[in-house]
């Protein structure tokens, strides 16, 4: 579109009248500008790439490699070996197994009551409706901190300290998951659901088979979020394990990396294959993810 | 299917089957939401009565009984020249993280809604530390802040600074804790700014330019006023959660070094799990959340004007 400007041209450029100085030079500050926005987001980009990139190119790293001073960048002998001592080392394939356990299955059972909630307060009049939904999303505030002592005492009470019962039973629902979903199905009209009672379907019919449907999107949304939120879950199970039987990965890596800190390779290599799902997860997903945040961001 | 279904089974005088259809119909709605609700208010109100009861009572687990002692615990951890310490911490920490990660998440949305090529893969890369299990990112970053086989002393040498024990000297803890604390959630925080401004109509700034208005009173009297309610969601949200802030600082520090990290979370979470002293800890829990829900009403009473050009 623009001819290229050498010397010459600029100070013709700059001779002619008013009107079309102006114009090259608003043209020069466009190309600057867009050259600083392209190096400013580079640069932030590579600042927060730096920890996953020193991770990745750590974890091939040999042990003795690792504890040379200065740092090398890129590994010298680059080795698969911490992949498989890790599993020998520690019971690393049990953690493993604990986080998908406690993942999966909240998971399922937070999408079903989420969208069932969701579905209830967006649907229906019922006596207490607004209470209940203020209720819940006034509780949203709550800092986890103030209730996790009572849990702890609770739970204790109830037997289900140490158990997977008691990792799983906080997390089969979530404030966010309703409101997303509320969300979500308030767009969905009424005249749809009344056709299909006017032919005869129950309520859970029509949940079953009109509702979810339609909503698959933001299913797969509050899948992934809940998801990621379980696989990272700290807090609550560091307080609820304390057998190494029942570590999940975000228990376990820092326990190891507190403890035997002289294996460093191996928890580079445990730290890279426990967030790898993920990030590959988050590769394929991104669009949930974003519209997601869009809908809740956007409506608190 | 016949579409008169219900009519036809009252006036057939199948009486049962038409109650039966009523009350299915007038149960649904609960027993649609029931699940849901009892999981949630389960582990959140019935713990914050239990809690705020506790607050109360010596407690200890280890005791058979819990008597009650009024405001022993309160008046207890008012006097506790640690509670303090930790309190100026947090709000040290979130002083340090909020408006920081704000400006650099919207400056970014910013950079990214200027239609440059690529905005994808940028916000992906961004995005990417909120998704990784904080306190694995917490062994990545204890990793990289290592004082002698650690890149980040070689990153801060290349600017001429000189290396530190970045977790380990109390001068600098605090400071390497809330770097990584940015790190971590100025994706989230740019994916709604950006969502934001891609909701902000084109005929504002084509008007702007028709007027003559520069890029910053373009931003200035435009951007920036449209995009309040936004910025109030994300500061509100952000002080709340800042002042949560825990695993990170479990894992990065464990609320050291002499206790220059200690926040009133971890500091709850000693006295509980360390010192079994639950009536206190229950206590401290219900001054941060009266803190944070005191900080929250300020914020929606002074900033909380909505911003509407329709």
């Amino acid at each position: 579109m623009s001819a290229h400007l050498d010397n010459s041209s600029l100070d013709s450029a700059l001779r002619k009248h008013n009107r079309h100085e102006f114009g090259e030079t608003a043209k020069w500050q466009r190309i600057i500008g867009r050259a600083l926005t392209y190096i400013l987001v580079t640069l932030g980009a590579i600042m927060m790439a730096l920890p996953f990139v020193w991770l990745i190119l750590s974890s091939f790293k040999t042990l003795q490699e690792i504890s040379i001073f200065p740092p090398t960048f890129f590994p010298r002998n680059p080795t698969l070996a911490n992949f498989t001592e890790v599993f020998e080392r520690i019971p690393f394939a049990r953690y493993y197994m604990n986080s998908i356990i406690t993942s999966v299955l909240p998971t399922i059972v937070t999408v079903i009551t989420c969208s069932m909630a969701g579905f209830g307060f967006a649907k229906y009049r019922f006596v207490g409706r607004n209470v209940l939904f203020w209720v819940i999303l006034s509780t949203m505030m709550v800092p986890f901190p103030a209730t996790i002592v009572p849990l702890y005492v609770m739970m204790a009470k109830a037997g289900l300290i140490n158990t997977y019962a008691g990792l799983i039973i906080v997390g089969l629902s979530s404030a966010s998951g309703i409101f997303l979903m509320r969300q979500f199905m308030m767009t969905i009209p009424d005249e749809l659901l009344d056709a299909a009672r006017i032919d005869g379907a129950s309520e859970f019919r029509i949940f079953r088979q009109i509702i979810v449907p339609l909503v698959k999107p933001a299913l797969a949304t509050q899948t992934l979020f809940t998801f990621t939120g379980h696989w990272g879950a700290y807090i609550w199970p560091l307080i609820c394990v304390n057998s190494d039987r029942l570590r999940t990965l975000p228990l376990a890596i820092p326990y190891f990396s507190g403890q035997y800190f002289s294996y460093q390779n191996l928890i580079n290599a445990a730290s890279l294959m426990a967030i790898a799902p993920v990030l590959i997860l988050f590769l394929f997903t991104q669009r949930y993810f974003v519209e997601g945040i869009t809908i809740t961001g956007m409506k608190g | 299917m016949s579409a008169e279904a219900t009519t036809i089974r009252r006036r057939g005088g199948n009486e049962r089957k038409y109650r039966m259809y009523r009350l299915q119909k007038a149960s649904a709605p609960y027993i649609f939401i029931l699940p849901g609700v009892v999981f949630y208010l389960m582990v959140t109100i019935v713990p914050m009565i239990t809690g705020f009861w506790m607050s109360f009572h010596n407690w200890s687990i280890i005791r058979p009984t819990q008597p009650w002692v009024g405001l022993a615990n309160y008046r207890k951890l008012l006097a506790d020249p640690l509670f303090w310490t930790s309190m100026k911490n947090t709000l040290t920490y979130s002083l340090g993280v909020v408006p920081l990660q704000m400006a650099l998440a919207l400056l970014v949305a910013l950079l990214l809604n200027t239609g440059i090529k690529g905005k994808k893969f940028f916000r992906l890369l961004y995005y990417l530390p909120v998704i990784t299990p904080l306190s694995i990112a917490a062994v990545i970053w204890t990793w990289m802040y290592h004082p002698n086989l650690g890149i980040f002393n070689q990153i801060v040498s290349i600017i001429g600074l000189q290396p530190q024990d970045w977790l380990g000297d109390p001068n600098w803890a605090m400071f390497s804790v809330i770097l990584v604390a940015i790190w971590s959630g100025i994706g989230y925080r740019m994916v709604v700014y950006l969502a934001a401004l891609q909701g902000i109509p084109r005929a504002y700034y084509e008007a702007a330019a028709i007027d003559g208005a520069g890029r910053w009173d373009v931003f200035k009297y435009i951007t920036l006023p449209l995009l309040k309610p936004t910025t109030l969601y994300i500061l509100v949200t952000s002080v709340i959660s800042s002042f949560q802030v825990f695993g990170l600082i479990n894992v990065l520090t464990g609320g050291g070094p002499l206790d220059a990290t200690q926040v009133v979370v971890s500091y709850i979470f000693k006295r509980a799990f360390g010192d079994l002293q639950f009536g206190l800890a229950a206590a401290m829990s219900f001054v941060l959340f009266g803190i944070i829900l005191l900080i929250t009403v300020i914020q929606w009473k002074f900033l909380g004007r909505e911003v509407t050009y329709e």
